[in-house]
């Protein structure tokens, strides 16, 4: 049974008065694509894992370094691959190189609470593609989608 | 029993929390993935957050305790709250986060104190307007079965 929440015409007038360039439901993806999020907190990877699947995309989540780099050592391929860089033991840019250093090539967006110049130079040189505050917004990552699934971006 | 009255008070309610800055556009995003295969998806994610968050707090509380302050242990625990806040789109909390990771990166221990006590406050505060706007949600009862006009 649908919530009783506002609908979307309520929504839209969300009170901030801003206008929303994107949102999640945006995007009609032709293809099938993949994701991996990276992320140490539970619920962010929820959230995470939810606006790629309402994207269309089919996703899987871990909760740290080791275990993404597993399981790409282990042959799992995605098209993008989204990590937190405040991770347990072994941190955001170091699981980004050791991704890299295992051949992977995909699409790979770093998120961070807080953004600062060397920040994103550093996973810019660790093999990282985009770094974005967190938590990735639908400007940031619809562009990002469309390009992996080979669409024009009018944007 | 009427419910477009309720209805309307929930709508009223939900616009004053972006009106009054305790939520942005990321509780839109949110919404926007609740549908009937999870119909209390926010609402789960909100009590998940408020679980997880509460830990961190508690970190916090612990860390400022102990004198000399480890700003890089408290910078670090700011730094996972404010993802987590971020997440559910607590605006004022995030504002706060911010000034607090200020004022570790500065070593101003006074500061990262006062802040850490409007951090609580907000997030506090937040949760009981939450907890409201969802009680209110649930009495409103689900979409199909609102009043319908004569």
């Amino acid at each position: 049974m649908a919530p009783a929440f506002p609908s979307g015409d309520d929504r839209a007038d969300f009170g901030t008065g801003g206008h929303r360039q994107f949102s999640f439901h945006d995007i009609v993806l032709r293809n099938r694509l993949t994701a991996l999020v990276v992320d140490g907190v539970d619920f962010c990877r929820l959230v995470e894992q939810g606006f790629l699947r309402s994207c269309g995309l089919e996703t899987q989540g871990v909760n740290n370094g080791d275990a993404a780099v597993e399981l790409i050592a282990s042959g799992a391929k995605f098209d993008l691959i989204i990590i937190d860089m405040f991770l347990p033991v072994m941190d955001g840019l170091e699981t980004t190189r050791r991704i890299r250093a295992l051949g992977e090539r995909c699409k790979i967006v770093g998120v961070s609470a807080y953004i600062g110049e060397n920040d994103r130079e550093a996973f810019l040189a660790a093999g990282g593609d985009v770094f974005s505050e967190k938590p990735v917004s639908p400007e940031v990552l619809i562009p990002i989608l469309r390009e992996l699934d080979g669409q024009y971006s009018n944007i | 029993m009427e419910r477009n009255p309720m209805r309307r008070q929930l709508q009223t309610l939900r616009k004053s929390l972006f009106d009054q800055g305790y939520l942005d556009d990321q509780f839109v995003q949110l919404e926007e993935l609740q549908d009937d295969a999870n119909p209390n998806f926010v609402e789960e994610v909100v009590t998940l957050y408020y679980r997880d968050s509460g830990r961190i707090i508690l970190n916090i509380e612990q860390a400022l305790e102990r004198k000399p302050f480890d700003f890089n242990k408290l910078d670090a625990y700011m730094h996972q709250f404010k993802g987590s806040s971020s997440s559910i789109g607590a605006k004022k909390v995030k504002a706060e986060s911010t000034l607090f990771r200020e004022y570790c990166r500065s070593r101003n221990g006074e500061g990262c104190m006062r802040t850490f006590q409007q951090l609580k406050k907000e997030y506090a505060t937040l949760r009981r307007k939450l907890e409201a706007y969802f009680q209110l949600a649930r009495q409103a009862g689900p979409v199909e079965t609102a009043c319908r006009p004569k």
